[in-house]
């Protein structure tokens, strides 16, 4: 029976956390190119509803989860026109974001309140009450793999490829990065779409399989979630599953908090993993001379012909 | 050479702010439009019945401006850290503060003179803001760590905090659906004028003109503006460019505290969740588009009081009042790319040799 | 004469409202090294950036080998092998050498990175190693990096932009070196800027002078060409005013003892037991490639940095721990070396920044008087001819002359008793030079102690009554001037003290 219980948060854990850890993956791109997307909350909420009103309407699972993904791309590359072409500021741009994807992802989704999902994300294998940890691997859905095929091609395509250097100069030094011949614009622009597609998935993932249905807001704050883990990763995929890990298992463990018997409130506890990035944020900050792993650019226009 | 080149303007139009938003403005109208019609529904209709349940009468306009306060508040508090280029995303967790703060001091407080009280009872929410904002404050003046990721993060501390209050020490035992605080007694009401606007809005204007003051014309100001114009130009001019941004810092987390104060007294009368709807944010948004102007964010602030009002009403015709979500924040969208023709230009480029 | 590789037609610049290039026309030899000449401000930057495709023109066309560019940008620019090196370098201070050298596209050495690195480095006289990170470089390195930046990049022609401006000149002299090779072994097109005629006439085979954004001579042949005619070319008619050095010296008004200062936060060079002595009437120079501490003493004397042991005594008084206020109060003057982002605050209006140096003069309480310091703008800019015709513009949009004017005025309006002035004239046209030297030399007059930080030699010698040069945070060597000239200054400069 504790087996059983522990599986089960395992399980919880592990599901909670490929979400976080998706869209935070998407952001860390976005942010290695000097972009800061305060959007993500918006942008899951379009490619949850998106995917959900596909598969409602089709049943076809491979063509819900790539509308999810196109259109929250194609959602966060408004983000992308208007700091990247206009040179806009983004905190504020992101900020509008967030507010236009939980409204508009509502009216789209209006008729689909309550509405039965016809399909769902197969696993490897069935199982509904996994005992040990092989099964709780094979019960999980094929996003869990494929956002560990994420983790470590993203890691390896940052440090190892021409590619991830510079999209990583980009965002050191976009004016260093434009006069070696990099294009800029391009490299962040394209970092955005991908960030806002990544999105996308961790929004699919959650109407399809982690609560499937629809409902207004149904996002509940993920997306603020991610933006903290990208920091708590200190811009680094492996840290940042970790830290996926914990704010996911924080999330699994407070429901079942009073069934174990604990006298704590589920809410304080909730509050922790926001207390321990920002601890750690201020520890990096001192110990490290400032150097948090931020890019160095992040926030700031880049317009050639400033002087 | 390339066809077309952009240029900085060097002399920018000074109510350029202004008309973005205008030009803003039409553009979420016709976006808004044109969901109205995927909807079924006639836009005119739609809008001229908005328009008259928000600002149509004594009644709906005190109701729209009541709703405008606390996104003028946080404005101005956002616009005051803005004077030193701080950013505080935190706005909406210290509205949550201050009703929090002021919520404390009610119910550990024997009231004698319940005007007297109303007016501790704001002093306290400001100070609940401003001890919200306190930790980023020092985290940012003693080790320069990054202020815009901790008080976004001090959000959700503030909002934990908040839900668990409300479900937990002060949770009503009579507010069975929703969990929420007990109300505080009517005599704290905040009191009203023109029958429904609240002395709340009072509170707001006098903090405009106050703010208005210290950003433009007082020592502060000046002190505030050299620091966010260069922190090395300040040492230089023995200005404490940290002391200055801490306490602009106290002082912009104040007023959100102080918006959630007002909010509390004269509109939800208990915390809970609903205590802010996200004013918070939109408010960072409302002081961004106007330049940081007080007297513009206390312009715009009203318009979208009376947009989100205007919202919410239409929802008896069968209409989502995110439709003013939507057109709140394309509104938005539109009034940043209109900036962008303001302070660029396209010049085009001449080949004659 | 070698074949044209490159030519410039009709390129027309402005930014805001200045011109900054007129209808210029420029050309490039093959395998040659041109000097563009010029003095600060005559748009040679603005050029080189634009054959390097990052200012776009409003007017003009370019053509490659006879054929005409049709879009250009850093990318197409290097492709059609124009690379530059700007004078605020252009590395990710976070990455190794070798990710700064192949991230281009243009790179040619992306299979064969270890031999190239080998060969250039060996060219360049460079030891480190190619994993090292760019900050950890010292700033003759990272130049030396950039330049094997446009080798790696195939680049055949290369706009160096005042690449000696940080260099010792034992450094300079090594660059020539390397430079003559690459041209001469390598083929490669070089274009030196520079303000120095010294260095135009030893790097280069032709010359080319731009002044106030207008090309006044072309391809003039460096060995037919002599330094005086280069001056007339570059400065028009000038009148290099001597000096008058019979000026009066008074009492003690500046003394600094044993200061030593420790930088915690970098490997920035530490001051140590530095002591001098600054009299009434008369101007100290001190002499040093920047970075050598100069900034340092400066701050410790203006009460800006307050972390060092020794002592600052101004008019007798020690205020060793005193800040910067207590040093306004005994009226003294510091004139920044960064004049935009210390001086003045960028993206402040000018008439804020007017007021830096005595906004409590008009204060009343926690009120500020705008029409005071309104009053304060409108003296400054008549006594001081400032150029500024909207206070509430930000104070970038003025010149650099306007605003060391703006600054100097602020600080000197008041007669301070002493002044410390660390490059007041960098960057700055002849006559706003000119303008600049006479306000300070009429504060030696008016009995004021001068602490005059350069590194630009004529200015020290024109105008000090000693010199002193600063080294790696020590005072290495005092010059009264009979006895100094600029060859053992200059070797004093660069450590090799006889």
């Amino acid at each position: 029976m504790f087996d059983i219980q522990l599986m089960g948060l395992l399980n919880a854990t592990l599901q909670a956390a490929t979400l976080l850890f998706i869209a935070a993956l998407g952001e860390l791109i976005t942010e290695k190119s000097g972009i800061l997307n305060l959007g993500v909350e918006g942008m899951i909420s379009i490619g949850a509803v998106t995917g959900f009103i596909t598969a409602v309407n089709t049943g076809n699972i491979f063509l819900s989860v790539l509308v999810g993904i196109l259109s929250a791309s194609l959602f966060s590359s408004l983000h992308a026109f208007v700091t990247i072409i206009l040179k806009q500021d983004q905190t504020v741009s992101g900020l509008i974001l967030t507010i236009l994807g939980l409204s508009l992802s509502a009216l789209m989704g209006k008729q689909y309140v309550g509405k039965k999902l016809p399909v769902k994300i197969e696993s490897l294998g069935n199982i509904d009450e996994p005992t040990n940890i092989i099964e709780v691997f094979i019960s999980q859905n094929y996003i869990f793999y494929l956002s560990i095929f994420l983790m470590i091609s993203t890691a390896y395509l940052l440090k190892k490829t021409m590619f991830g250097r510079r999209l990583e100069a980009v965002g050191e030094d976009s004016r260093a990065a434009d006069s070696m011949g990099l294009n800029v614009n391009k490299t962040q622009f394209i970092a955005t779409c991908v960030g806002g597609g990544l999105s996308g998935l961790a929004g699919v993932y959650l109407t399809l399989s982690y609560v499937p249905y629809w409902t207004d807001n149904m996002t509940s704050g993920r997306g603020w979630i991610a933006l903290a883990l990208v920091i708590f990763g200190g811009w680094k995929p492996y840290r940042t599953a970790i830290g996926a890990l914990l704010f996911g298992f924080l999330e699994a463990l407070v429901p079942r908090l009073q069934t174990y018997g604990f006298e704590l409130s589920p809410y304080l506890v909730k509050i922790t993993p926001y207390a321990i990035t920002i601890i750690i944020l201020v520890v990096l900050t001192i110990y490290k001379g400032g150097r948090t792993g931020a890019p160095s650019n992040i926030g700031i226009p880049f317009f050639r012909e400033s002087r | 050479m390339n066809k077309y080149l952009l240029s900085k303007k060097i002399v920018i139009n000074e109510l350029s702010t202004f008309y973005s938003f205008l030009i803003g403005l039409s553009i979420g109208i016709g976006i808004g439009s044109i969901i109205l019609l995927t909807q079924g529904q006639n836009p005119i209709e739609v809008f001229s019945l908005m328009l008259r349940l928000s600002v149509g009468s004594v009644k709906s306009i005190s109701t729209s401006l009541n709703k405008a306060i606390p996104l003028i508040l946080a404005g101005l508090g956002i616009s005051i850290i803005n004077s030193v280029k701080l950013w505080n995303i935190g706005a909406e967790g210290q509205i949550f503060m201050g009703g929090i703060a002021l919520n404390f001091l009610y119910i550990n407080t024997e009231i004698s003179s319940p005007n007297l009280m109303i007016v501790y009872l704001l002093i306290t929410s400001f100070i609940g803001g401003a001890v919200c904002i306190l930790f980023p404050a020092i985290a940012k003046v003693l080790f320069g760590v990054n202020e815009i990721i901790t008080t976004l993060l001090f959000n959700y501390i503030i909002i934990g905090l908040t839900i668990y209050l409300v479900n937990g020490p002060w949770k009503d035992p009579g507010s069975l659906n929703f969990p929420a605080a007990t109300y505080v007694g009517k005599e704290v009401y905040l009191p009203t004028v023109f029958g429904r606007l609240s002395y709340g809005f009072i509170i707001c204007f006098l903090c405009t003109i106050g703010v208005h003051y210290l950003k433009e014309k007082s020592v502060f100001g000046y002190e505030l503006r050299i620091s966010g114009g260069s922190a090395l130009t300040a040492i230089y001019a023995g200005i404490n460019a940290k002391q200055k941004a801490f306490i602009a810092m106290l002082i912009g987390g104040g007023l959100a505290g102080l918006a959630g104060g007002v909010e509390l007294l004269s509109q939800t009368h208990r915390v809970s969740t609903g205590l802010s709807q996200g004013f918070g944010y939109t408010a960072i948004i409302v002081a961004a588009i106007t330049g940081m102007r007080p007297f513009g964010i206390f312009l715009v602030g009203s318009l979208f009081g009376a947009l989100t009002i205007g919202g919410s009403v239409i929802q008896t015709m069968g209409v989502s009042s995110y439709i003013a979500d939507v057109i709140q924040a394309t509104t938005l969208f539109g009034a940043l790319i209109a900036q962008f023709f303001f302070t660029y230009k396209i010049i085009k480029v001449s080949e004659d040799v | 004469m070698n074949q044209i590789i490159l030519e410039a037609k009709n390129i027309t610049k402005s930014f805001g409202n200045t011109n900054a290039l007129k209808n210029v026309d420029f050309y490039l030899y093959e395998s040659t090294i041109h000097g563009l000449l010029g003095e600060n401000g005559a748009g040679k930057s603005s050029l080189m950036n634009i054959l390097s495709g990052i200012y776009q023109p409003e007017n003009g066309s370019l053509y490659i080998d006879g054929e005409k560019v049709k879009k250009l940008n850093p990318d197409i620019a290097s492709k059609l092998g124009i690379g530059m090196v700007h004078q605020e370098f252009r590395l990710i201070d976070n990455f190794s050498i070798k990710d700064n050298l192949t991230l281009s596209k243009a790179n040619i050495y992306t299979n064969s990175f270890h031999e190239g690195y080998e060969k250039y480095s060996d060219i360049f006289s460079l030891t480190v190693n190619y994993s090292t990170p760019i900050s950890e470089l010292s700033v003759g390195e990272k130049q030396k990096i950039e330049i094997m930046k446009l080798i790696f990049n195939n680049n055949k022609i290369m706009l160096l932009d005042e690449p000696t401006a940080v260099l010792t000149p034992q450094e300079t002299n090594q660059l020539k070196i390397s430079l003559k090779k690459l041209s001469k072994e390598d083929g490669k097109t070089i274009v030196l800027i520079t303000h120095k005629l010294k260095e135009i006439q030893e790097f280069t085979d032709y010359i080319f002078v731009l002044k106030d954004g207008v090309m006044v001579a072309k391809d003039l042949e460096t060995k037919n060409v002599t330094k005086n005619e280069l001056i007339t070319l570059m400065m028009g008619e000038i009148k290099q005013s001597e000096i008058r050095k019979d000026n009066q010296k008074g009492t003690n008004k500046l003394e600094i003892e044993n200061i030593s200062f420790e930088n915690t936060h970098s490997n920035v060079p530490t001051l140590e037991n530095l002591s001098l002595k600054v009299r009434a009437g008369e101007i100290l120079g001190i002499a040093g490639v920047s970075g050598n501490g100069q900034v340092e003493l400066a701050n410790i004397i203006s009460g800006i940095e307050r972390e060092y042991s020794g002592k600052v005594i101004v008019n007798g008084k020690n205020i060793s721990n005193q800040g910067v206020s207590s040093r306004k109060n005994l009226n003294l003057s510091y004139i920044p070396e960064n004049r935009l982002g210390v001086g003045l605050a960028p993206g402040v209006s000018i008439i804020d920044n007017s007021a830096v140096k005595d906004y409590y003069k008009a204060r009343f309480g926690p009120h500020l008087s705008g029409n005071k310091m309104l009053n304060y703008l409108n003296i400054l800019i008549k006594q001081f001819s400032i150029k500024a015709p909207n206070p509430k513009a930000e104070v970038s949009t003025l010149s650099g002359g306007n605003m060391q004017k703006l600054l100097m005025g602020r600080e000197l309006i008041s007669n301070p008793e002493v002044i410390i002035a660390a490059q007041p004239t960098r960057g700055l046209d002849v006559n706003a030079v000119e303008a600049l030297h006479d306000l300070i030399v009429m504060q030696r007059d008016k009995g004021a102690a001068v602490m005059l930080i350069s590194e630009d030699l004529d200015e020290l010698f024109k105008l000090s009554d000693r010199i002193i040069v600063m080294y790696e945070g020590r005072i290495v060597k005092e010059f009264s001037m009979d006895e100094a000239d600029i060859e053992s200054v200059g070797l004093a400069m660069a450590g090799l003290n006889e």
